[in-house]
């Protein structure tokens, strides 16, 4: 039975709904930014990569409501095929031999599970990786820097494995374009597939949008209710209590009053030892004033957070162990910043953290909160 | 007449008399002075000249912070800046009124400074002249 010729003259018919259709490109479109964001992102598109995420899991949820209230081929059960199928199907493709599904066709209806459920993994680790290193967002007030260090990793290689799915479903589409003479492309934008099958058609399904939209909506607002909550509690580790006033006195008369977070016990001991030769200044405190800072600053220091900056910051530089901006991680993420900002009025020297970072005096330090003042360019 | 009217007579009298420059910096100036007078023998009051040379002067104790204008810049006037990038009020007392009033802020403060800057404690004279001068501003 040749495929080829009958397919031209036979009539069209509509295969993929608009449902399937629109978010098929928007999901390609989230995706692409996010992955753009997230491999070659700087601190300034990390805002993008967050809503680039969000938009592909309300993408997700529509699909998996639509897969159960779309028409006919954007039915799940129109392309779960049993294990023989898939693998029959395998076979034919390795013989050259081209069997005509009119929707997705065994393998590359597994692919579609197989993208959505990667996407879906992505999108889990990509929260508790949100949540753990930067304590943002519904898993923050639960997730330790360490568990978020550790699944970055798997929110990764998940990425990666993503981009080779996406290479095997194009080379999907591609072996159907030239050896099962499909116009894959076309369909997927206006919809229409000429009717021909040599399988069965599986039982026809009117879509139902009224009712996939209002459970969209239903479920969407009532899970941004949830999340809005437990994104609304305090990070795990993070510091809440305002940074004792007798501190900001004392050590912000001349520079920004560092968060006590950003330096271990040892490093403020290490400060407070030799204030009389403080970076080339003489900071000497009377005793009292002193003690009472030493008490404090052991009390609230970088072991007492869980936090990026006090985890980073603790790994100081031997050769020169009381200075932040000597850190390995502080050199690395400043790297690109030209000598000349750092020097400028509104900045001044590379310990103005608050200079560029509005959140600093928190310790907070979110890649959203980063902007470096117009005039520090000229 | 009204004792009340009367105390709040003297009190309007009073209170812009103790702000106007140089009348809050009186005790501290007072301290100083007593202080100078043990310290030598000599002392004839403080000089807002002396004063003027004094934070204008060159000293090499430091290369970082080789004069008060390091951070204070030439003109007390107007706003300094520490090396660390944090704003400091005019030192001049017509600008910063509070200036020289708290006398253990300003000893925290020579103490400090003159062990940057001059590479010693300064003398109770000088910190008398340097105060004059800023009040005279």
């Amino acid at each position: 039975m040749p495929p080829i010729d009958s397919t031209k003259a036979s009539p069209q018919m509509r295969v993929w709904d608009i449902g399937v259709r629109v978010f098929h490109w928007s999901l390609l479109l989230a995706v692409s930014v996010a992955a753009m964001t997230g491999f070659f992102g700087s601190p300034d598109s990390f805002s993008i990569h967050l809503i680039a995420g969000v938009a592909i899991a309300y993408l997700l949820l529509f699909r998996v409501i639509w897969g159960f209230s779309g028409s006919t081929f954007a039915r799940f059960r129109t392309f779960i095929f049993g294990p023989s199928v898939l693998i029959a199907r395998a076979k034919d493709m390795l013989a050259g031999r081209h069997t005509r599904y009119l929707g997705h066709n065994p393998l590359g209806g597994l692919m579609v599970f197989a993208l959505l459920g990667v996407l879906a993994l992505i999108l889990m680790t990509g929260t508790v990786v949100l949540g753990g290193t930067l304590k943002q967002g519904p898993l923050a007030f639960i997730t330790s820097y360490a568990t978020g260090g550790l699944v970055k990793e798997i929110h990764q290689a998940l990425a990666i494995g993503l981009v080779g799915l996406i290479g095997l479903h194009l080379a999907g589409v591609a072996y159907e374009t030239v050896l099962g003479k499909e116009k894959l492309m076309k369909a997927m934008i206006t919809g229409d597939k000429p009717a021909v099958s040599d399988v069965p058609l599986p039982k026809p399904a009117l879509a139902r949008p009224i009712v996939a939209l209002v459970l969209l909506a239903v479920i969407s607002l009532s899970s941004i209710f949830v999340i809005a909550s437990f994104a609304a509690r305090p990070g795990l580790g993070v510091p809440v209590a305002t940074v004792d006033p007798h501190y900001v006195k004392e050590c912000g008369a001349c520079h920004v009053a560092y968060h006590p977070s950003m330096g271990t016990a040892k490093l403020w001991e290490g400060i407070l030892a030799h204030l009389d030769q403080h970076f080339g200044e003489d900071a000497s405190l009377p005793e009292a004033t002193r003690a009472a800072l030493a008490t404090y600053l052991a009390a609230n220091s970088a072991e007492h957070f869980d936090t990026r900056i006090a985890h980073v910051l603790a790994k100081a530089n031997p050769d020169d162990p009381l200075r932040f901006t000597a850190t390995r991680f502080w050199t690395r993420m400043h790297h690109e910043i030209p000598e000349s900002v750092f020097k400028s009025k509104p900045v001044g020297f590379k310990g103005a953290c608050n200079a560029c970072h509005s959140d600093a005096k928190a310790g907070l330090f979110a890649p959203q909160n980063i902007d470096i003042p117009e005039g520090a360019f000229k | 007449m009204n004792m009340r009217i009367a105390a709040a007579c003297v009190l309007a009298v009073i209170i812009p008399a103790l702000a106007y420059a140089g009348a809050a910096q009186k005790p501290v100036l007072d301290a100083y002075a007593a202080q100078a007078k043990a310290e030598q023998a000599g002392f004839a009051g403080f000089s807002v000249e002396r004063g003027k040379a004094f934070f204008l002067a060159k000293h090499d104790a430091s290369a970082e912070t080789p004069s008060c204008t390091t951070c204070h810049t030439n003109d007390p006037t107007k706003p300094g800046q520490t090396r660390a990038g944090k704003d400091v009020a005019p030192m001049a007392v017509s600008k910063t009124q509070d200036r020289f009033t708290d006398a253990e802020k300003v000893e925290k403060w020579f103490t400090r400074n003159c062990q940057s800057v001059v590479g010693r404690a300064c003398t109770a004279q000088e910190k008398g002249d340097f105060i004059t001068f800023m009040a005279s501003l």
